[in-house]
């Protein structure tokens, strides 16, 4: 019995914070200022990423801001005013919603099958009882909110570096492995050739220029959220971009 | 007697864990509680029926909500990273509140034409014995947007955010790039004449 008192009191000692080390916060473990700032210096900063041909990239980036700002802006502002939020968002879930096939392959390259099939059930879900996708339920569904994979994602996790970075005229920031992914995430939307499942040329059109114009508020809110507060605009929306798909890579 | 001591034990082992973790959970539960009213205190000033008001009339208002919690000088000195050795402690402080202001009044203006957003904070993710992370969700029209704040124990100012990470982009160190590539080819001068017309746009 006594060893079990021991058992007990020696636990008490191993429990103390001295024992728990980097476990447990040590709330009197102050930083001076210029320890933070030293600790910037000398840290390499966010996710790289390659751009050898700047020129041409920073003038492309001139040509979308000047569209970005000077045509889709105030269309977009107009469209806003007669399509109200429900019912963008109830598009941009539909349009969403098909695009599984895309999610789902990312997810099947990086052998992740237990989120496949999560985006299978959240598909499911929300073609059922989101009223084919209108709505997006499967949230509301424990494990049924994966985030997003994408084919460049899964070329990331193989070990496959951005290549270079490349500004896409209209659609803006992009990289070889990720522009690579885009074409192969193609081949399994169910929208666009090769493998579309839509009947008529003008009608896959209309429902890819539905899918540009639903998402244009948001994209141009984020976009000047980015660039209004930037010193260069460019440079923050690069690296922006670079931080955001290494983030997502890890997640 | 015998059957008593192996609970004594076991509730001597249960107390022990439990003071301890709620010792645990008290310290980062304050600066948590502390950055939550913070943001929520800033959310109240710029939905105030004043809320049309520019940037410049809430300014003193809302750095000094802000200041409580976020070291604005930490930040951008990261931020300039080693560019901050190149200005002298006049433009050091002529830069960080250019900066500031730039970054705020674009936030400010973002923030106060939508509706107000709801929140929501995790418990904080420990970093090192000095840092910690509180990740948030900000739900606005329908989109959901991640915030992760970086925190650090300072001396002398306590629990003090030092980066904001939105979807995983740091603010800080996209700012760094940022510097780092005007500095290549402009000088300091042209970096706060910049940020001066760039304030006087907005």
């Amino acid at each position: 019995m006594k060893s079990l008192m021991q058992l007990a009191l020696g636990s008490l000692l191993l429990l103390s914070p001295l024992a728990l080390g980097d476990d447990l916060i040590e709330l009197d473990d102050l930083l001076d200022i210029d320890d933070l700032s030293d600790d910037a210096s000398s840290s390499s900063g966010s996710a790289g990423i390659a751009d050898p041909f700047e020129g041409i990239n920073r003038a492309i980036f001139g040509f979308n801001d000047f569209t970005y700002k000077e045509i889709f802006e105030p269309f977009s502002k107009g469209f806003v005013k007669v399509v109200p939020n429900p019912a963008r968002k109830g598009i941009g879930n539909f349009f969403n919603n098909l695009s599984f096939p895309t999610r789902f392959a990312g997810n099947l390259l990086q052998f992740r099958f237990g989120r496949a099939s999560q985006e299978t059930g959240k598909f499911l879900v929300n073609t059922t009882a989101g009223f084919a996708g209108f709505m997006n339920v499967a949230p509301e569904f424990d494990g049924l909110n994966p985030p997003a994979e994408d084919i460049g994602q899964a070329f990331a996790s193989w070990g496959i570096d951005h290549g270079f970075y490349i500004v896409v005229p209209f659609t803006g920031p992009s990289s070889l492995r990720d522009l690579v992914g885009r074409f192969g995430g193609r081949a399994v939307d169910p929208i666009p050739e090769p493998w579309t499942q839509v009947d008529g040329s003008g009608t896959r059109l209309a429902l890819q220029v539905t899918v540009i114009v639903n998402d244009l508020p948001e994209i141009i809110d984020v976009y000047n959220s980015i660039t209004e507060p930037a010193i260069d605009p460019y440079a923050a929306v690069r690296d922006g971009y670079a931080q955001l798909r290494a983030a997502r890579v890890a997640e | 007697m015998k059957a008593r001591i192996p609970r004594i034990a076991f509730a001597l082992l249960s107390i022990s864990v439990a003071v301890l973790s709620s010792r645990a959970d008290d310290g980062l539960d304050a600066p948590k509680n502390a950055l939550e009213s913070t943001i929520h205190e800033l959310l109240e000033v710029l939905h105030a029926d004043n809320s049309q008001l520019p940037y410049d009339a809430k300014r003193e208002e809302i750095i000094g909500i802000l200041n409580r919690q976020f070291s604005f000088d930490v930040i951008i000195q990261r931020a300039l990273g080693r560019n901050w050795k190149r200005l002298d402690e006049i433009q050091q402080r002529q830069v960080s509140t250019l900066v500031t202001d730039l970054v705020l009044q674009a936030y400010t203006k973002e923030l106060q034409d939508g509706p107000k957003p709801v929140l929501t904070f995790n418990d904080p993710e420990v970093l090192s014995k000095s840092k910690i992370e509180i990740d948030s969700t900000a739900v606005l029209n329908g989109n959901k947007v991640n915030l992760s704040y970086r925190l650090a124990n300072i001396r002398g100012r306590g629990w003090q955010v030092y980066d904001v990470l939105v979807e995983g982009v740091s603010m800080v160190s996209n700012y760094r790039k940022q510097f780092d590539e005007h500095f290549q080819t402009k000088s300091v001068g042209d970096l706060i004449n910049l940020l001066k017309d760039k304030l006087n746009k907005a």
